[in-house]
C-alpha cells in the first residue's frame, strides 16, 4: 500500500523499541548500534534509533527526505550550526539538505525520524553536492531552553513549543497527568508521537519511552492517553517537505539507498 | 556570457555581484576562500570581500576563547580536516580571540587599489598559519607587501583612520542586510548562510544563468 497524504486515508504505525533488536553498524569507519523501528517499506514512514560510539567526528551527510532527530541521551555538537544539541534536543532538516561533520559525545541515543525512506548520501560524493537543497531548511530546538507554558482550564497538562508551527515543522512537548487522554489533530503530512518517560497508550499499545505512534491523513486520529504514571510526549509534525525527495530509484538516490542499506 | 545573464542586465558574468561577508578570525571564512577564489577562475566572476564582524565586544589587545573546550577545539580540527584537508594541514589555533577591525580597514584600503583579494589571503595565512596577531599593523602591513601595495602607506591610512568610517558602514550594511552567519555569500539573487560546497555556489550560480568561462565560451 502506498502510504501517502494524497490518499487522505488516516495510516498509522506503532514502534515499540523494548520488543525491537539492536544491530550492529558501520558507516565509513564510524560505529553504531541501532534499531530499525519502522522500515519504510511501501511508502511507510522510516524510523531508526542510533547510539553512535563517542567520536569527534562524524561525516557530513544528507538525507533525500525530511528528519527531524530526537536526541535522548548523549551529545551532537554540530559544526557548520554551532550548536550543540543536548537532551531533550530536536534538529530538523529539509530533504537534501546536508549537515556535519558531527561530534558524539558519551551515551548518545537518537531517533532518526523519516515520513519515507531517505536514503544516506555522504557529502563527499561531489555529484551529490550538486542536488544539495538550495533552501533547505535547517531547524532545533532544545527543552533546556524552552519554558513550559500552562493551559488555563486543563490543570492535568502543560507544554513548550520547541520548534514553532511557523517554521512549517512542528515540536511540542507534552506534559500530562496520569491518565489524561490527549486529542490529536490530523497529520497530512505525518506526525512522530514519542513518549519520553512515563507511558502512553495509543490505539491500545502500552508504549514506553522512547515508544512512539506515527499517524498520516486527513483525518484526526484516536487520541492517545497517559499512562499510570503520567507521561511526557513529543509530537513531531513535518510540513509539506515531507512530500519532496526520497528514494526514487534514479540518480543519487540508488547510491543513497545503498549507502543506508550496508550501515543498518 | 548565457541569454539568461544578459536577461538580467548583467553584460558579463564579472557582473554579476559576488558578495563573502566574512571575518578573518572565522576559521570557516577561512576555508571557504578556496571555494571563492575558484568561482572567480571558472566562472570570471568579481569576489568583494565585506565584514561582518563577528566579535566587537573584543579589545585590540584581543581577549581569550572562553568558552571553547578542548573537545571542541579537537572536534573542529577534525571537521576543517574533512572539508578542507589541505588548509587544516597547515591550520593553527589561535591562543587568544583576536580583534579583527583593523584588518577590515586594511581590507578597505587594498580594495581602493583592487587588491583586496590577495590581501585577504595574506590576512588569513598570517593569523591561521603563521599564528600573528592581526590587530598588529606589521602583520598587515606583511600582508598588503605580500598583496603588492605600498605598506607605508597603509600604516599612514589606518593610523589616520582614512578608511574607518567607510568600514564601519560597511559593517552596518551587513547588519542591515540580515547577515548572521559567518561566512556568507551572496551569489548573484541567492543567498547562502554559512560555509557551503564548491557545487553548492556552481548550482546557485548556474540556477541564474551564470555559466564557467569555458562553456560560455563554447556557446
Amino acid at each position: 500500500m502506498e502510504r501517502t497524504a494524497e490518499s487522505g486515508a488516516l495510516v498509522t504505525y506503532l514502534a515499540d523499541p523494548a520488543t525491537t533488536p539492536w544491530r550492529r553498524g558501520t558507516t565509513e569507519g564510524i560505529t553504531f548500534n541501532c534499531q530499525v523501528l519502522l522500515d519504510g517499506e511501501e511508502g511507510g514512514p522510516e524510523a531508526i534509533r542510533f547510539r553512535f560510539d563517542p567520536t569527534l567526528s562524524v561525516y557530513a551527510h544528507m538525507h533525500l527526505t525530511a528528519q527531524f532527530q530526537l536526541l535522548i541521551g548523549g551529545s551532537m555538537n554540530f559544526s557548520r550550526d554551532a550548536l550543540n544539541l543536548r537532551p531533550v534536543g530536536v534538529h530538523y532538516t529539509d530533504h537534501n539538505t546536508p549537515y556535519g561533520p558531527f561530534s558524539v559525545g558519551e551515551g548518545h541515543d537518537v531517533l532518526v525520524l523519516h515520513p519515507k525512506q531517505g536514503g544516506l548520501m555522504t557529502m563527499g560524493n561531489l555529484t551529490a553536492r550538486r542536488e544539495i537543497n538550495l533552501a533547505g531548511r535547517v531547524l532545533q530546538g532544545l527543552d533546556s531552553e524552552t519554558e513550559w507554558t500552562s493551559v488555563d482550564g486543563a490543570p492535568d497538562v502543560r507544554y513548550k513549543v520547541l520548534i514553532p508551527h511557523a517554521h512549517g515543522p512542528e515540536v511540542v512537548m507534552l506534559e500530562c497527568a496520569p491518565g489524561l487522554e490527549v486529542p490529536v489533530e490530523a497529520a497530512p503530512y505525518g506526525r512522530y508521537e514519542v513518549v519520553l518517560s512515563g507511558s502512553m497508550i495509543a490505539d491500545g499499545r502500552d508504549l514506553g519511552p522512547p515508544g512512539f505512534r506515527y499517524t498520516l491523513g486527513e483525518e484526526r486520529p484516536a487520541p492517545v492517553q497517559a499512562g499510570p504514571n503520567g507521561a511526557t510526549l513529543i509530537f513531531l509534525t513535518f510540513d509539506a517537505n515531507a512530500l519532496e525527495g526520497g528514494l526514487t530509484g534514479e540518480g543519487i538516490a540508488l547510491a543513497a539507498a545503498e549507502a543506508m542499506a550496508q550501515a543498518i | 556570457m548565457s541569454e539568461a545573464v544578459e536577461e538580467k542586465g548583467y553584460k558579463s558574468n564579472a557582473e554579476v555581484p559576488v558578495v563573502v561577508f566574512a571575518d578573518f578570525v572565522c576559521p570557516w571564512s577561512y576555508i571557504v576562500q578556496d571555494n571563492i577564489d575558484r568561482l572567480a577562475v571558472e566562472y570570471g566572476v568579481k569576489p568583494q570581500w565585506k565584514p561582518h564582524w563577528l566579535h566587537p565586544e573584543v579589545p585590540p589587545e584581543g581577549q581569550p576563547a572562553h568558552g571553547s573546550s578542548s573537545e571542541r577545539r579537537d572536534a573542529m580540527r577534525e571537521w576543517m580536516k574533512e572539508l578542507s584537508p589541505e588548509r587544516a594541514a597547515k591550520m593553527r589555533s589561535p591562543d587568544k580571540l583576536q580583534f579583527s577591525f583593523l584588518a577590515f580597514e586594511a581590507l578597505t584600503y587594498a580594495e581602493q587599489y583592487d587588491k583586496a583579494l590577495p590581501f585577504k589571503a595574506g590576512v588569513f595565512e598570517a593569523l591561521w598559519v603563521e599564528g600573528k596577531d592581526i590587530a598588529n599593523v606589521e602583520t598587515l602591513k606583511d600582508a598588503a607587501e605580500g598583496a603588492g601595495l605600498d605598506p607605508e602607506d597603509l600604516h599612514r591610512a589606518l593610523a589616520e583612520g582614512e578608511y574607518r568610517q567607510r568600514t564601519f558602514e560597511y559593517v552596518k550594511a551587513a547588519q542591515r542586510a540580515g547577515i548572521h552567519k559567518t561566512p556568507t555569500m551572496i551569489l548573484g539573487r541567492t543567498m547562502i548562510p554559512g560555509y557551503h560546497y564548491y557545487e553548492v555556489m556552481q548550482t546557485a550560480l548556474e540556477k541564474q544563468g551564470v555559466m564557467p568561462m569555458a562553456s560560455a565560451a563554447s556557446e
